[in-house]
């Protein structure tokens, strides 16, 4: 049966008993959960709470282990999401899956049970174009999805789901990896969705005052269970944090102020390409010196990511200098950047940070292979690095059953996690972080920030790249709001106020 | 799919244990001679007749047991060699024209020596043996490493780089050996000089010293991949280039040292073959078919799922049969090339079993519900 006749407020999806065991994790433990048309409703949870997987069985990704799944009212069962589809169910998930050659319309149409039918692109753009009036999302269809950025992607699945039919949306952390501007945008889009009886939405986030804003419920996981249903209006900032985590939750970040020494990192007129062989950087001069943060504010496709791959090694110069202590490292490879301290934080945590089919202690080595302490005669040190492994599964409170896991059966936040705490664990004298905290929740977010506080006091120099421009105000010394390529000034901390850098980031000098 | 009111689903599976994937090889081994038996039927043998021809000449006759060990090895060599370029997700279809460039190497050794003058010229085997096996690592391996160099420097693709390489080392023994070329053998027939005996390789109950190298390699092998900081390095290269040169692994180093590793392993093959199989000792006319067996390392390869171990009892597998099927088609007069047959049939029923290492049928009564 397909959703048709619904009336706002009818509960039109309903999970009843879901349990999910994988091996050593109960990750959804019995949830009950139902949302109604015209109904944004939040579902909220600490890093490994059970979350993607809950929607995944939702949309027939996974098969639950016991449970029973209702669609308004009538009892399904989802082999795959072709099942859940045509049920009405639609999902964008935290990694994003499209293919990057392809246009935005092709990725659309790719994969739709109809594309077999669909010749005429010319009035399926059309359609597309009505949905997009009638949302506000404002995109290209001709243009090529490697050509976007992370917001036209998301606005891309978005689409391909609703020109699917879906009227459940699930959207897994729609606004982790968007700057600021563009979640505004995404979120008034889901407001009209609602609007429009048909839609309804989901909505996975860990920042809480975005699920205060926009959702009208939220139901909070804890360790795979069921901690609390609420409507937001009775919900408050920190009572859902407590839910979250268990206790009591104080959002505090102790700001250490050390001295600051010499200059560690020096650049010079750097400039640099991006993939579309067009210059993105384009000759920017800074330093960055021992015991402080410099916090780079921009929106995603700035600048920012070719700046951070020219300084860990991974892309070229096309001109200018970069200097470590002095020394001209601009041709040095990613190896020798390492070797001498640098420790680079990357934005993609899949694929780039991390290797799914590795095991975490695996994974972890990869930063240390290269140490002569991790390995004798060319032959590792297993035990050492699995030392290592644990330590940092602990400290970090990685949500992992053993370190021989693969990294890809990690939830989002706990391979994040992981990541950084192998980075910072090197103890490197210059940090380049690149949106450290996307995908955590509260508390982590929290940790990460203080363990950047920590390097800070120990007298690293610490790049900062964030979209998050409450994270950049409240951690940066000094602040350098990029715009197309360009440094639109470097503010020292005192003068960096949420206006003019906001101002800034929007091309105003 | 819907049977009456059971439905059949294919389930992912989690995991699955080395003697389970074991099994299923050998189940794939069982249903591959089964359907091979109607090919004899066809031909009017009684395949039970042929498959005891074929299993007791390819594993069990005092002739065909060494003739089988030969091929094993020869095909052990090549897998490896297909292997290791494969664990850094690179494609070595070069072995044909790398195990050329070994026995070339071998040769050119060899024919520096002064051996192809006189049969009974006495050289040192203490010293020009293992000369010569240096000569056929760096044949093989400078052959496999203009491959690694254009990946790694201009980012070519290896199948082609290597297939042409085939093309060119064929020609170029081809060359060698001719009547006029410099390693032409006394005959003058299209083959290459004849090692005189006092370099021939040693035979050790009538088994050439190389297996002792091949079964070397694959220990070798083994612990580099499980243990080492170069296998850790190529391994991650393989699953993600990406991560991997985040990490400061050289995208350039990687492929070049895997198809230097590769190429030498399938130069050994080559001296193998050609200089230390008994009553060989020679490049032979018929060379060509070696370069068509070396393929076999790649299924062989593909089927162990690049375990070096495991790769053992397979090479064994399709060196028996290779041998068994050649002798069986002379025996009982058939018209066809048995040993293509059950080894093609082999390869696919091996293909086709490993669906199942990843996926379980599953029946389920159908409940009264929609889907
Ligand atoms: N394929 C899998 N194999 C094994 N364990 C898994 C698998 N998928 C998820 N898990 C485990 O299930 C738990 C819940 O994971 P899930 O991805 O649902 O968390 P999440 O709430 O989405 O977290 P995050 O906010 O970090 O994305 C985690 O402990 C995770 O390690
Ligand atoms: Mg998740």
């Amino acid at each position: 049966m397909i959703l048709k006749d619904i009336k706002r407020g009818d509960t039109v999806l309903e999970a009843r008993g879901i349990t999910k065991r994988f091996p050593g994790v109960v990750a959804n433990d019995h949830i009950d959960f139902g949302i109604k048309a015209g109904e944004i409703h939040a579902i909220l949870g600490e890093n490994g709470a059970g979350k993607t997987t809950l929607m995944k069985i939702l949309f027939g990704l996974v098969q639950p282990d016991e449970g029973e799944i209702y669609v308004h009212g009538e009892k399904v069962n989802f082999r795959s999401p072709l099942d859940a589809i045509h049920f009405g169910i639609g999902m964008v998930h935290q990694n994003r899956k499209l293919i990057p050659a392809h246009t935005v319309i092709e990725n659309i149409i790719l994969g739709h049970p109809k594309s077999g039918n669909i010749l005429n692109l010319k009035r399926t753009g059309e359609e597309i174009t009505e949905l997009c009036d009638k949302y506000g999302f404002n995109i290209d269809l001709k243009a090529k999805v490697w050509q976007l950025s992370e917001g036209e992607k998301q606005v891309v699945e978005i689409l391909k789901a609703l020109y699917r039919g879906a009227k459940i949306l699930i959207l897994d952390e729609p606004t982790s990896a968007l700057a600021p501007p563009e979640t505004k945008k995404l979120l008034a889009s889901i407001k009209i969705m609602t609007g429009d009886e048909l839609a309804i939405i989901p909505f996975i986030t860990h920042k809480l005052p975005i699920v205060l804003t926009v959702s009208e419920r939220v139901t909070v996981l804890r360790r795979g269970k069921v901690t609390a249903r609420l409507k937001t209006a009775d919900a408050t900032e920190s009572n859902l944090a407590k839910e979250m985590v268990g206790r009591e939750v104080i959002f505090r970040l102790e700001r250490v102020e050390v001295g600051k020494g010499k200059p560690i990192l020096q650049v010079e007129n750097l400039s640099a390409l991006n993939d579309k062989r067009v210059l993105a950087l384009k000759g920017v001069s800074f330093s960055v010196h021992e015991g402080e943060i410099f916090g780079i504010a921009g929106v995603s496709g700035n600048g920012q990511q070719v700046l951070a791959e020219v300084l860990a090694g991974l892309r070229k110069a096309v001109g200018g200098k970069v200097l470590t202590d002095g020394i001209n490292i601009t041709h040095y490879t990613s190896l020798e950047r390492w070797q001498k301290g640098i420790g680079y934080i990357p934005s993609e945590r899949i694929d780039v940070g991390s290797i799914g089919d590795f095991s975490l202690v695996d994974n972890v080595f990869m930063n240390y292979y290269f140490d002569d302490e991790f390995s004798k005669w060319g032959i590792i040190d297993s035990k050492k690095i699995r030392k290592l492994t644990k330590e940092i599964i602990s400290e970090y409170a990685v949500a992992a059953p053993s370190s021989d896991i693969t990294a890809k059966s990690l939830s989002g936040g706990n391979l994040q996690k992981l990541i950084l705490a192998r980075v910072l664990s090197r103890k490197p004298r210059l940090i380049i972080a690149n949106l450290p905290t996307q995908g955590l929740d509260v508390g982590a977010t929290e940790f990460v920030q203080n363990k950047l506080m920590e390097a800070k006091k120990e007298r690293a120099g610490i790049l900062l790249i964030s979209e998050d421009l409450d994270e950049i105000l409240s951690l940066s010394d000094r602040v350098a709001p990029i715009y197309e390529g360009e440094f639109m000034g470097i503010l020292p901390g005192e003068q960096a106020t949420r206006e003019n850098v906001g101002a800034m980031m929007a091309g105003l000098k | 799919m819907k049977f009456g009111s059971y439905k059949v689903k294919l389930e992912k599976k989690v995991n699955l244990t080395g003697w389970q994937a074991a099994m299923i090889s050998i189940l794939a081994i069982i249903f591959a001679l089964v359907l091979v038996s109607f090919i004899f039927l066809h031909a009017g043998v009684n395949p039970l007749v042929g498959y005891k021809e074929i299993f007791s000449y390819g594993f069990a006759n005092a002739f065909g047991l060494p003739l089988t060990i030969n091929k094993s090895i020869f095909i052990l060599l090549c897998t490896f060699a297909f292997i290791v370029p494969m664990r850094a997700g690179l494609w070595n279809i070069g072995m044909a024209g790398q195990l050329y460039a070994g026995a070339l190497g071998a040769f050119a050794v060899a024919f520096a020596f002064g051996a192809k003058g006189s049969q009974s010229i006495d050289l040192s085997p203490g010293i020009v043996i293992p000369l010569m096996l240096v000569g056929a690592s760096l044949g093989g391996a400078a052959s496999g490493a203009i491959a690694g160099f254009t990946k790694g420097r201009f980012n070519t693709n290896e199948i082609v780089v290597t297939m042409m390489i085939n093309f060119i080392t064929f020609w170029l023994v081809a060359h060698m050996i001719k009547e006029g070329g410099p390693f032409m053998g006394s005959g003058g027939e299209g083959e290459g000089f004849k090692l005189p005996p006092s370099i021939q390789a040693p035979i050790i109950n009538n088994v050439p010293f190389t297996i002792l190298i091949a079964l070397g390699l694959a220990g070798l092998l083994y612990f580099l991949f499980a243990k080492t900081k170069i296998g850790y390095q190529i391994k991650a290269y393989g699953l993600c280039p990406a991560a991997a040169k985040y990490a400061g692994i050289s995208p350039f180093k990687i492929p070049l040292l895997v198809f230097v590793i590769g190429g030498l392993i399938a130069g050994l093959a080559g001296y193998h073959y050609f200089a230390a199989v008994p009553g060989v000792f020679k490049i032979t006319k018929n060379y060509g078919d070696f370069g068509d067996l070396a393929f076999y390392g790649i299924i062989c390869g593909l089927i162990s799922q690049n375990n070096p171990l495991a790769a053992i009892p397979i090479a064994l597998l399709f060196g028996g049969l290779t041998n068994g099927g050649r002798f069986v088609q002379g025996k009982l007069n058939l018209g066809f090339g048995i040993d293509y047959a059950l080894l093609g049939v082999l390869m696919i029923t091996l293909v086709a079993f490993q669906f199942f290492f990843r996926y379980k049928i599953v029946w389920k009564k159908i409940e009264k519900e929609k889907l």
